[in-house]
């Protein structure tokens, strides 16, 4: 079985994000494979040890999108295409023309992602490759099982789960507890950099929404400390709750 | 717990600014390794760290190993972290391909080290001691011996130990009674008892392979007479199955700290049937076990860096966000609080903290890379020379000073640092071993002067000064780096002086009054080897400022600078006060009466 992986890299969840001129700061963040794109990544890896096939990791990005790759094929991917996109604020249409693009020219039996990106969190791109590629889809997968030609899919649905079957090939997203993705071993990460990257450069494409405005959140604001005797105090909260915090006493 | 337990910026600094890990690639033993490599093997031991290691550090402490059907239980966790590691490949990732390593250079796996130890210390000792145990073997075993223990140990399913020691004999190995016949068959019988030995046997893995010393029958008194052995829990049958071998496990101590690594208490041959397989040739054990030690001993100075980085990382974090008092020069009290890191004295403290574990962090590189390049044979004598001058300043700077900065740290956060709340107290017990473990800090001073200084004509000595001299002399070029040039350049003549004011107590007076005061020599010794740290760390984020770096990366050069200015201002002039006191002290604690202790 062929399976084609999209991986997505993103700043590092650990990473303190700053803003410079309206756009987020890379300087000093560290990158690594968007968290949920990883748990794909070992699911195709368990499906090839299981049943044979291949793995191809397929990222679009800028030119250190290569070491997200590299930290898949250090897993035991066999190989990579890397997509070079060179505008970062490139929107999730645009990205899944050419990640689509690139997936049909794969012809992989199997296309995982994860079901949403640790950034900007549009969860968009793997229903749009579906959509383009004219392919089953299913979201948010907790548990993949492969028979001749189709999959079931368990996935989360609000308040239980739903049991789905897809035809194959078809595009699947898959959920953190799908399973839980192994660290690269040394040999592995020996081997990834003799493994191939295919680079292509992205299909021409014209991005149909774009960013704005970002903004950090708000800073936490300190809190209110009420010293006293518990009757004054009482009262001390209950006029601070109502005359700063504003909250409405519904009568 | 602060969401930092080590800092990825500071080690990138030191692999490729400071000592350009990427250079060692050139050789043929590294060629396949780039710096793409050596960041992922740090990315992924980070990301375990993170996401396993760190967050099972307090529980580790909360659930101590217990003594079950005659081994220690220890966390699930072990286990899973032992297989983790054989998997990987972490445990023998040094080694030659032809071996099944991946000859990654010992920069890289100190570095490794650090991280593991900064987000659990407990768990990181076990793959370490089996790596330890491990070399052995690969270095002096026997092609049989190879082949029957290295691979279920690199594997992580058999967990390395060194047993050296016994009730009667803890630093002074001469005096162990552990003996071995030779039974003719290719074994020996073992007997004796062996005390303190870290994961010496447990649950985590199916089997544990001692490296023991032991004297064999007849051999010469002394530390000449010692041997090595392996010693397995099971050992193989003549039909290759195994077999329970006769050494037992008949308790575990309730240590203080570093709780999430017992120590156990071991008997062997008390059924006659404890069979050994030596290791190498007769009578060499000690000589081979320092091999294995050298490494132990760079290891537990890496590890004493890590939990004392873990604990300025929990300090640094709470003195941010903690408001608590205001500045002298607000007398208003109705003016809000500030947070404790506005106060200078809780400056002071952290700077302290970040001195010590960054530079000796920094010594302990150093030593890799000197190691590294003896291994693919650059200038192999004078590298060898400088690690062995330098091992027990890397074990003991950190073990010592790493002390005083978790209680640093601790004094940082106040009252709650001394509660189970935050886990500084636990890092104050976890290193509290470092500098009793792997030869205690006497044992290093008196090896450091008694051995090292003197070793070939002093040419381990002076090869450490000419180093130093050279980072001195790049330094001196830079006039904002001059005077702690020439603080350092003094401290060198320093010690030139109490060294050879020393030798001469040694011909006059004898070794008990050369010797008394190593430790003293050792911390001078040690203060100026992370001066020189400093020296070299405050060059490179000299020049890199002078590139216009972006705001980060100002800051964190600044910063460098800064705390490179406190450890010459703060700490440096107190090998002043130690030579002054070596030179001064007069064999008043060897010569002393030790009656005058009594009170009655």
């Amino acid at each position: 079985m062929k399976i084609a992986v999209c991986v997505k890299q993103t700043f590092d969840t650990e990473a303190k994000i700053v803003l410079k001129d309206g756009k987020i700061s890379g300087d000093g963040i560290n990158l690594i494979i968007n968290p949920y794109d990883e748990v794909a990544v070992e699911e195709a890896i368990r499906i090839k040890e299981k049943q044979g096939g291949e793995v191809v990791v397929v990222c679009a990005g800028g030119d250190r999108a290569t070491e997200a790759i590299r930290q898949a094929l250090a897993m035991g991917a066999d190989r990579g295409v890397h997509i070079k996109v060179n505008d970062p604020d490139v929107d999730e249409y645009a990205r899944a023309v050419m990640l689509a693009e690139v997936l049909k020219e794969q012809g992989a039996d199997l296309i995982l992602c994860g079901h949403v990106a640790a950034d900007d969190g549009s969860s968009q791109v793997p229903t749009r490759v579906a959509e383009i590629l004219g392919l089953p889809h299913a979201n948010v997968v907790t548990k993949l099982e492969l028979g001749d030609g189709k999959a079931v899919c368990t996935r989360e649905v609000d308040g239980g789960m739903e049991v789905m079957e897809v035809a194959l090939p078809a595009v699947i997203t898959c959920q953190v507890s799908l399973n839980e993705p192994r660290y690269p071993s040394m040999k592995g990460i020996m081997q990834a950099k003799k493994k191939p990257i295919a680079n292509v450069d992205a299909v021409a494409v014209e991005s149909k929404a774009k960013i704005i405005e970002l903004a950090l959140p708000a800073a936490k604001q300190a809190g209110k400390k009420i010293e006293g005797e518990p009757e004054d105090t009482g009262k001390q909260l209950a006029e601070w709750l109502l005359n700063e915090v504003k909250v409405e006493v519904k009568q | 717990m602060a969401e930092q337990f080590a800092s990825k910026r500071n080690i990138r600094f030191m692999l490729y600014e400071v000592f350009n890990a990427e250079e060692l690639t050139q050789y043929e033993f590294y060629q396949d390794h780039s710096r793409e490599t050596f960041d992922m093997i740090i990315d992924t031991i980070w990301k375990m760290g993170v996401d396993f290691l760190y967050p099972l550090y307090q529980e580790l402490d909360k659930n101590p190993p217990q003594f079950v059907d005659g081994q220690a239980k220890v966390h699930p966790a072990t286990r899973q972290f032992m297989r983790m590691c054989g998997e990987g490949g972490w445990i023998n990732a040094n080694w030659s391909y032809e071996d099944g390593g991946q000859q990654v250079p010992l920069l890289i796996t100190f570095v490794n080290s650090l991280i593991m130890a900064a987000a659990n210390c407990g768990l990181s000792g076990f793959p370490a001691l089996t790596t330890g145990a491990a070399n052995l073997i690969l270095n002096f075993g026997s092609q049989e011996l190879k082949d029957l223990y290295l691979e279920k140990m690199v594997s992580g399913e058999w967990q390395g130990t060194m047993a050296l020691t016994e009730p009667d004999a803890g630093s002074s190995l001469a005096d162990i009674k552990t003996t071995a016949v030779d039974t003719g068959e290719g074994y020996y019988k073992i007997k004796g008892q062996k005390i303190f030995i870290s994961a010496g046997d447990t649950d985590a893995t199916d089997n544990t392979i001692h490296l023991m010393l032991a004297k064999i029958e007849g051999a010469p008194p002394g530390v000449r007479g010692i041997s090595l052995f392996v010693v397995p829990k099971y050992r193989y049958a003549k039909d290759g199955s195994l077999e329970r071998n006769d050494i037992w496990c008949t308790g575990i101590e309730h240590k203080m700290g570093f709780k999430g690594s017992p120590i156990c208490t071991l008997v062997m041959g008390e059924n006659n049937d404890c069979h050994g397989y030596l290791v190498g040739e007769p009578h060499m054990g000690l000589s081979y076990m320092f091999q294995m030690m050298n490494e132990a001993r760079i290891g537990v100075g890496i590890a004493a860096v890590g939990k004392a980085t873990a604990a300025y990382y929990d300090a640094l974090e709470y003195t941010k966000q903690r408001l608590q008092g205001r500045k002298p020069s607000q007398k208003d009290p109705t003016t809000p609080q500030v947070p404790l890191i506005e106060h200078a004295d809780i400056r002071r403290m952290l700077l302290f903290q970040r001195a010590v574990c960054e530079g000796g962090l920094s010594l302990a590189l150093q030593l890799s890379k000197y190691v590294d390049l003896a291994k693919v044979g650059v200038e192999p004598e004078k590298h060898e020379l400088l690690v062995d001058f330098l091992v027990p300043i890397v074990k003991t700077f950190p073990s010592e000073y790493g002390i005083l900065s978790t209680s640093a740290a601790m004094q940082c956060l106040g009252g709650y640092g001394y509660c189970q709340d935050f886990p500084v107290e636990q890092h104050f017990r976890d290193i509290r071993i470092d500098p009793i473990h792997e030869g205690t800090s006497g044992i290093q001073a008196q090896d450091l002067l008694g051995r090292k200084a003197t070793m070939k004509n002093g040419a381990a000595y002076r090869l450490f000064m000419e180093e130093v001299k050279r980072t001195i002399a790049e330094a001196v070029e830079i006039p904002e780096l001059k005077p702690q040039a020439e603080a350092l350049a003094k401290g060198l003549e320093v010690m030139d002086d109490v060294t050879a004011y020393l030798l001469n107590v040694r011909k006059e007076k004898g070794p008990e009054e050369f010797l008394a005061d190593a430790n003293l020599y050792l911390e001078m010794t040690g203060l100026l080897a992370i001066g020189w740290q400093w020296l070299l760390q405050g060059i490179v984020a000299y020049r890199a400022l002078q590139n216009q770096p972006s705001e980060g990366d100002t800051k964190f050069y600044r910063g460098k600078l800064v705390t490179m200015k406190y450890f010459f201002t703060y700490e440096l002039p107190k090998a002043n006060t130690l030579a002054h006191v070596m030179k001064t002290s007069q064999g008043l604690t060897a010569n002393m009466d030790i009656s005058l202790f009594d009170e009655e």
